[in-house]
């Protein structure tokens, strides 16, 4: 089947048989393999991506259930050669260890701070409950966030 | 000629060393373009799968594959019959009859797991269904899954070895005995140190290549130790070492789950040449890699003290054993450290303790991060709060009086030269607050604990040498390759190495471009584990950046006339050391070097050996590293005695890591490190019944997540340990060690309740809650 | 491939989606899909089969939605958790409904499940469950031919969450003044598995309780109602030692006693807790 779909604001049309889920779309078949998994059970988060802007797991989600929808992958987040100020923060606030779960938890991250850019440390939390980071230990990523939403919602130009 | 130099590497890290220098790999990460193993799309690429028993025990009677060979898509399966039936293991060096795992059994499997063969097909459908399409018949045989009953006479053996026991470990300094008698107070404490799983993010996973005609293998394998891979892969496969190549890409976590060849590594190459050479990858399920990698010991661990009035720490006796799961793994070594860490805290010269590595038809268990100390370290914690209780005395007060030294021989011949931990316990009272609040927050249900820990920084446990190596190879246009064999799985190894390198060399670390990890190209390394890397692999790269800049100077001095003792490198310049007058920029140094007149490669070599003495394993004496750590760590928690439930409120750990290279990194090591101590005080617990692991998931077996941790505190000090690269000990595993003794500490002086066996849930609170009540 | 060849099916309407409710063979509805997927993904690694047609709901508009009106609240089946989180609701009883949203598993879930699906997977340990049947609320069901059957949770759950006709929205009245109290635990703190939800609805006059809903879900059994708890609240009245009294009142199936000491204990202290904390909230 013909599955038309917008991922990281281009429209793409692929050939599908249907039972495809987005995660698989994504790696297998649009080579994005910014998008992880790491457990097939809806626990890890890895495989966070944006769907609306809404924080969504990609591994259960079906792609052809999801045309018309704005999808949004690690990928999509830089523009060009800048970064999206979560991704600058991350690096900047020593955020990222291993790296394996950043892409999911920056997506789950942007989803949030596009809502609310000064979210409380509670709100922070329950945002990003779905992602599992085993190396953090999660303060320096809390802090990114803090930071990144000051500079998301004061302008471009402020400094981190 | 020379090209023209620039000047675009100076930046604001000129000075790197001791500066919060930002990952290498941070662009590659938040873009989710760094490429790990599991990224690996090759063309042709096969997907291989393990079969693995489904009995903890058991004969194999027969294998027929012939069903799965003739399965449409099917391009490889390899069983035993395929291999040359080598075993392998992680002890050999010292334990040679720990060797115990074949890579693909033909004979009997030992656990629920148990690897007998293997499929490369063209898609994940086909070789699921090819594995159940291999036919294999099993006896069943009796299992044992319980340490105690593993050990009695007339247990189903598992091994040959004697009622199960692979190795006996016995550590006796002076004459416990007698001390004990001396004693005006001693105390008898049975712990239970339960399960826990590395459960990296990235799970395990390999893309194996066999080169048919050249015989020459390439593993690109998600791996913490390429090197050890590498040797494993050579003795099983009867290869030289120089034809296998295993590559290290960047590895999603490791936490020592990935320190050693698996008999997927082993497959994956295996399946590769039967399919004529095409790549093979074979990538674990989360439910394999719950069951089937490796995990914690689970250990009883008994101890018994022996303290005079004024707290003198007279005698230490006890008895450890360690659910070891099938197979030995690094089992030895891990019960050895659970031991003898004793020896880096506290003074003692009257010590008995023997240490079981028992088999039983459970996972294997490996050494995961902690090695042993984790155990230790809330046993032993939590019975010194416990000793310091019966003789009336603060548990702070009874530390300091019986903390090791710096710049002491232990009773086991460990030498520890710098030593914090005096330090980092005032530092961590001082800012917890102890004075004001243990034993005064009672009404508020709130309580203070501490734990003080110490670990081998540098150490040799493994094989002949563990020494690291590195190239500093310094380019034309000024940038500067940094080869390393040391394995970043996240830690920033390669960010810290960068770093060292580029202060050793006295550049810019902007000029440092890392290379790490592939058996071809970088010096030798054992690996990532036993917090060495920093130590080791950063001493080397210390030697290496020094002798570039040496193979610099040797000809700025030529041509200068000058003396080469005279001259140094130094944030981007050449100086005269006597006033730090500037010669000439590193840039124009380099030009020199690359001219017609000299065209002289700057090529810096740098090898590290620690300075230790080889453990003697009958008698536990040995310095086994080259650099101690220490630290002491204070958790504030408040229960909830309606619902059991335990808040830690905040957590403070004051660390001796001599010099942080990069002070990020060490307070992301320290915070991870911690969340992974809260897990496995709390919820961390890999749970078996017959063999069969309960929670071999995400859902079933909680790791630390964003909500409901402590405000965490890192305190660094610093020592400057001299043999260190720069003063640095490093900083990998050791703020898990005491982290569930200070919080089960906490527990006792909130509510009055004693917990003995991890992990403290609500249901365990509640009870002896009740039992306190009646 | 992570799911079996399926046949994805995407009504636009309600009545479509009805239609194929009843029509279509071996299938099974795909709400948010945190259920569903998972456990199609999960099945297929076993090796086994799984439903051949996926109705799908995600383009069926008239079941998104929460609209307050006149006194009647209603929530489409389709409604994501953390849309309802999001939804402003009348100031009052109804505000339960946030608190349980926000104790329901993890922020990408909240994003995704769905009030119906929660309702309708016949999983016993779901959240909504409870707070349904606890705020008396309506559930209703189209049928092919456009008939609606409205039906109390508590039958529905009686009927083990079976249905011939397809879910398509609550609605809840607002009548009088009532309080409410949710409390839901989990096996451990960090364990997901919720073990017990308990939603306390009552409306109080001159300190005595009226109207008491109490909705269990004990974790191995469908949402129910407690029918002899809610006696005993209804000729009583708001004290300290209400929610202590009240623990004499428990019905032995519907409170397991044959579920481990800890749980147990936790039935008593949430009970206990969720009375007290009507109670203390005062007279209306």
């Amino acid at each position: 089947m013909e599955v038309n779909l917008t991922i990281n604001k281009k429209p793409i049309t692929l050939n599908l048989k249907g039972n495809e889920t987005l995660l698989e779309v994504l790696r297998d078949h649009l080579s994005l393999t910014g998008t992880k998994t790491a457990c097939q059970e809806t626990e890890c988060g890895t495989c966070t991506v944006m769907i609306n802007g809404k924080a969504t797991l990609s591994c259960i989600t079906l792609a052809a259930n999801v045309q018309g929808e704005e999808i949004t992958s690690i990928e999509g987040l830089a523009q060009g050669d800048v970064l999206h100020p979560v991704q600058q923060a991350f690096i900047e606030y020593g955020s990222v260890q291993c790296g394996f779960c950043i892409p999911g938890m920056i997506m789950s991250s942007v989803a949030l701070l596009e809502k609310n850019p000064t979210p409380t440390q509670e709100e922070i939390e329950y945002a990003l409950d779905g992602n599992i980071c085993r190396c953090a230990g999660y303060p320096k990523i809390f802090e990114a966030v803090r930071e990144a939403g000051k500079k998301m919602k004061n302008g471009p130009n402020t400094k981190i | 000629m020379a090209l023209t130099p620039k000047s675009k590497f100076v930046d604001q890290y000129v000075d790197p060393v001791g500066k919060s220098v930002p990952r290498i790999e941070g662009r590659g990460i938040v873009t989710g373009q760094l490429k790990y193993v599991f990224d690996v799309q090759m063309a042709n690429m096969l997907v291989g799968k393990m079969l693995r028993s489904p009995h903890p025990h058991a004969r194999i009677i027969s294998i027929d594959t012939s069903k799965a060979e003739a399965l449409p898509g099917v391009k490889a399966i390899v069983t035993a019959q395929d291999t040359h039936q080598i075993k392998f293991g992680s002890n050999e060096y010292f334990f040679p009859h720990t060797v115990d795992q074949m890579a693909l059994e033909s004979l009997k499997v030992r656990y629920i797991g148990d690897e007998l063969a293997a499929v490369a097909a063209v898609d994940e459908e086909t070789a699921d269904e090819a594995l159940r399409l291999i036919d294999v018949k099993y006896e069943i045989l009796p299992g044992v899954f319980e340490i105690e009953e593993a050990i009695k006479p007339g247990a189903p053996q598992i091994h040959e070895s004697l009622n199960n026991i692979a190795v006996i470990l016995p550590v006796n300094f002076g004459n416990p005995e007698r001390l004990m008698k001396e004693a005006d107070s001693v105390r008898e404490s049975r712990f239970w140190c339960p399960v826990a799983h590395p459960s990296p993010m990235e799970p395990h996973v390999c893309v194996g290549q066999w080169e048919t005609f050249t015989n020459k293998i390439t593993l690109w394998s998600s791996s913490q130790a390429p090197f050890k891979c590498r040797e494993a892969l050579a003795k099983t496969l009867k290869m030289d070492l120089n034809d296998i190549r295993v590559i290290k890409m960047a590895v999603g976590g490791g936490f020592g789950g990935k320190l050693e060849m698996l008999p997927m590594d082993f497959a994956a190459c295996l399946l590769s040449k039967k399919a004529g050479g095409l790549p093979v990858k074979i990538c674990l399920t989360r439910e394999e890699e719950f069951t089937t990698t490796r995990r914690k010991h689970g250990m009883i661990y008994k101890v018994k003290t022996g303290v005079k009035k004024d707290g003198t720490l007279l005698a230490i006796t006890g008895e450890v054993l360690a659910d070891g799961g099938a197979y030995c793994s690094y089992g030895p070594t891990v019960l050895a450290a659970a031991m003898m860490r004793i020896f880096m805290v506290y003074k003692i010269q009257h010590f008995r303790m023997t240490g079981y590595r028992v088999y039983t038809n459970n996972p294997i268990s490996g050494a995961m991060r902690g090695f042993g100390g984790v155990q230790s370290g809330f046993a032993i914690e939590s019975h010194m709060d416990l000793v310091a209780k019966d003789i009336g005395m603060d548990p702070i007060e009874f530390r300091l009086k019986n903390i090791t030294e710096p710049n002491t021989v232990t009773v086991n011949k460990m030498i520890l030269t710098t030593n914090g931990l005096k330090e980092c316990i005032e530092k961590a009272v001082i800012a917890s607050g102890w004075n004001q609040k243990r034993g005064k927050q009672k009404h508020l249900k709130r309580g203070i604990g501490i734990g003080i820990a110490a670990d081998v920084m540098g150490s040799k446990m493994y094989k002949s040498h563990e020494s690291a190596g590195a190239i500093v190879k310094v380019e034309e246009d000024g940038s500067v390759y940094l080869f390393t064999g040391a394995a970043d799985t996240g830690q920033g190894s390669n960010t810290a190495l960068s770093q060292i390198a580029a202060q050793a060399l006295g550049v810019s670390f902007s000029r440092i471009k890392c290379k790490a990890g592939d058996t071809e190209i970088t010096p030798f390394d054992t690996g990532s584990f036993a917090s060495r890397v920093t130590f080791i692999s950063g001493n080397a790269a210390l030697l290496g950046g020094k002798d570039a800049k040496l193979q610099i100077l040797e000809i700025v001095a030529k041509d200068n006339n000058l003396n080469i003792d005279d001259l140094d490198i130094r944030a981007e310049k050449v100086i005269f050391r006597k006033d730090n007058r500037v010669l000439m920029s590193f840039d124009k140094a380099l030009e020199l070097c690359y001219s017609f007149k000299y065209g002289k490669q700057i090529i810096g070599r740098g090898s590290y050996n620690p300075k230790t003495t080889p453990i003697d394993f009958r008698s536990g004496e040995g310095n086994v590293s080259g650099s101690y750590g220490f630290e002491a760590q204070i958790a504030e928690v408040e229960v909830d005695t309606d619902t059991g439930v335990v808040k830690v409120l905040e957590l403070w750990d004051a660390h001796d890591i001599g010099k942080a290279i990069n002070p990020q990194s060490v307070e992301g090591q320290i915070e991870g490190s911690l969340a992974m101590g809260i897990g496995y005080t709390f919820y961390e617990d890999l749970r078996f019944k017959n063999g069969r692991v309960l929670n071999a998931n995400f859902a079933g077996y909680r790791v630390p997540r964003s909500i409901g941790l402590p405000k965490m505190n890192s305190l660094l000090v610093e020592t400057d340990e001299l043999e260190g690269p720069f003063g640095a000990k490093g900083m990998g595993e050791a703020a898990l060690l005491p982290t569930a003794a200070a919080i089960a500490n906490a527990v006792e002086d909130a509510i009055g309740v004693r917990i003995m066996e991890l992990p403290i849930t609500p249901d365990k609170i509640i009870k002896a809650l009740k039992e306190q009540a009646m | 491939m992570l799911l079996n060849p399926l046949t994805l099916h995407l009504p636009k309407t309600r009545l479509e989606a009805a239609r194929l409710y009843k029509e279509l063979e071996d299938s099974k509805v795909l709400a948010g899909g945190t259920f569903l997927l998972n456990s199609m993904k999960l099945l297929k690694t076993k090796g086994t089969k799984t439903a051949r047609n996926v109705l799908s709901l995600a383009k069926v508009e008239d079941l998104k939605g929460v609209t307050f009106q006149g006194d009647t609240l209603t929530i489409k089946a389709m409604t994501r958790i953390n849309d309802l989180l999001a939804s402003p609701l009348p100031d009052g009883h109804l505000k339960i409904l946030h608190t349980v949203c926000k104790n329901i598993s993890t922020n990408p879930i909240r994003n995704m499940a769905t009030v119906g699906g929660n309702l309708t997977c016949r999983y016993t340990w779901t959240e909504m469950g409870a707070v349904m049947i606890a705020l008396d609320a309506k559930m209703h069901f189209l049928g092919p031919d456009g008939k609606e059957d409205i039906i109390a949770p508590e039958d529905f759950f009686k009927n083990a969450a079976r249905s011939e006709k397809l879910f398509t929205h609550v609605t809840i009245k607002t009548q009088g003044v009532a309080r409410t109290a949710y409390r839901r635990v989990k096996k451990t703190v960090h364990v997901d598995i919720p073990l017990l939800a308990i939603c306390v609805k009552t409306e109080i006059k001159d300190k005595k309780w009226y109207n008491t809903r109490i909705g269990i879900n004990n974790g191995s059994a469908f949402a129910q109602r407690d029918p002899v708890l809610e006696e005993f609240l209804n000729k009583s009245s708001s004290s300290p030692d209400l929610g202590k009294e009240a623990l004499n009142h428990l019905t032995n199936t519907i409170y397991d006693t044959r579920s481990s000491d800890y749980k147990q204990h936790m039935f008593r202290v949430s009970l206990k807790s969720a009375i007290e904390e009507i109670s203390q909230k005062g007279t209306l």
